[in-house]
């Protein structure tokens, strides 16, 4: 029921309160955004597997949001950001997908 | 939502089981696991689709929806508030990026984007400033069409003054000489006043009236024309009396000097009887004016250079 809570009080944050994204997070925080997406969908899997762990669960996040924040970072750096971002969200996109169809099953049994 | 409890929720599952395979409910987890394994051969085909879906779709206990509520309904503790924060977390980093997105689309544009964009706008741009361009020409025309044909008007205006004044339907006004012929035995005759207009014209009078006694005066023009009448002249159809009076406008010397050469017209009036006095003038005003009749036969020739 917390979490819940706290991603209707986040969004509602976010839409209400006229934040500036730092001019140097900017091209992180779509990445970030897809990567915790992820860790979402997942946690969500879990629940639904019954095998959700909390201490697993916020270690996944934080770790996907800063990997993936992290190989955009470096393919700025070198040169390859646009591609390697894409690259990212190809393999996070195909992660959610997964973990939706999981769900799927569970709620649906199909 | 009705929150079944969860051996409602495993209850359908069973018959559901029983309708399509006949192990038992309590043997399911073996068929499962052990799917390759042959099972009873009249239901090959059912036991097949059985063993289909993937291994952990096979729920024992609770179902994955039962779970979730569960997890929902558990009571809050420390991991689920780390949870939370970080799913809101999440939450307001998306609201902020898609508001961020109706923002500026630029900043957030890929290098190949952003050139693409600057190319599109340069071009547009360029034809915008071509077209600036056009208009400009186009307008440095107009103005000085305008310019020219303002001085066209003016020239056409002043030419038309010009022939006004030369063809007698104009007022002049400017220096020149009065010619006053008292001619008390009516001895000159309309040739000698002719000569007399003739001798003005070569002398460069510009514009000519001869009056008579009483308010009679006449333009003197190209087409005017002198005659002999009973006690005086005619000049285009006007009967003038003596004593006739000149007024020439041009150079008042050359006109003075015009009509008193010997031989001149002022001897030639004194010839016949009359008496011609010259006086020069430096402002006179000739104003009687010559009716222009339509031309009947003639019209302008065309223009060589026109066309």
């Amino acid at each position: 029921m917390i979490p819940a809570i706290g991603l209707l009080l986040g969004i509602g944050a976010g839409v209400l309160l006229d934040v500036e994204v730092p001019l140097g997070l900017q091209p992180y925080l779509p990445i970030a955004v897809v990567a915790a997406l992820d860790a979402v969908f997942g946690g969500l899997r879990a629940v639904m597997d019954g095998v959700f762990n909390d201490k697993v669960f916020v270690v996944s996040f934080v770790a996907n949001v800063l990997i993936a924040a992290f190989i955009v970072f470096l393919g700025d750096q070198l040169g390859v950001g646009a591609q390697l971002s894409t690259a990212v969200i190809v393999v996070l996109g195909i992660r959610i997908f997964t973990n939706v169809a999981t769900i799927r099953r569970h709620l649906f049994r199909a | 939502m009705p929150e079944p409890t969860p051996p409602p929720t495993s209850g359908p599952v069973a018959p559901e089981r029983e309708r399509a395979a006949h192990p038992a409910p309590e043997k399911e987890p073996e068929v499962t696991t052990g799917g390759p394994e042959p099972p009873p051969s009249r239901h090959e085909y059912a036991s097949l689709r059985e063993a289909d879906p993937p291994v952990p779709f096979v729920p024992t206990a609770p179902s994955g929806l039962s779970r979730l509520m569960r997890a929902l309904r558990a009571k809050p503790d420390l991991g689920q508030v780390a949870v939370g924060s970080l799913v809101g977390l999440l939450g307001f980093a998306a609201a902020l990026q898609i508001q961020a997105d109706d923002d500026d689309l630029l900043t957030r544009a890929r290098r190949a984007d952003l050139v693409q964009i600057l190319d599109g706008l340069t071009e547009r741009g360029d034809r915008l400033e071509s077209q600036i361009a056009e208009l400009e020409a186009d307008r440095r025309d107009l103005i000085s069409g305008a310019d020219s044909d303002q001085a066209a008007l003016e020239q056409a205006t002043t030419r038309a003054q010009q022939l006004a004044v030369l063809a007698g339907t104009a007022a002049a006004s400017g220096p020149g000489i009065i010619v006053t012929v008292t001619d008390p035995d009516v001895g000159v005759d309309a040739l000698t006043l002719l000569s007399a207009v003739q001798e003005m014209r070569d002398a460069g009078a510009e514009a000519i009236e001869v009056a008579g006694a009483g308010d009679t005066q006449v333009r003197v023009v190209a087409s005017s024309y002198f005659l002999d009448s009973g006690d005086g002249v005619e000049v285009d159809g006007v009967e003038l009396r003596p004593p006739y009076r000149f007024t020439a406008i041009g150079e008042p010397e050359t006109l003075a000097s015009a009509m008193q050469f010997p031989q001149g017209v002022v001897s030639r009036i004194t010839d016949k009887g009359g008496r011609a006095t010259v006086s020069q003038e430096d402002a006179l005003t000739v104003d009687a004016l010559h009716e222009a009749a339509p031309h009947e036969y003639a019209s302008p020739a065309p223009d060589d250079d026109a066309g």
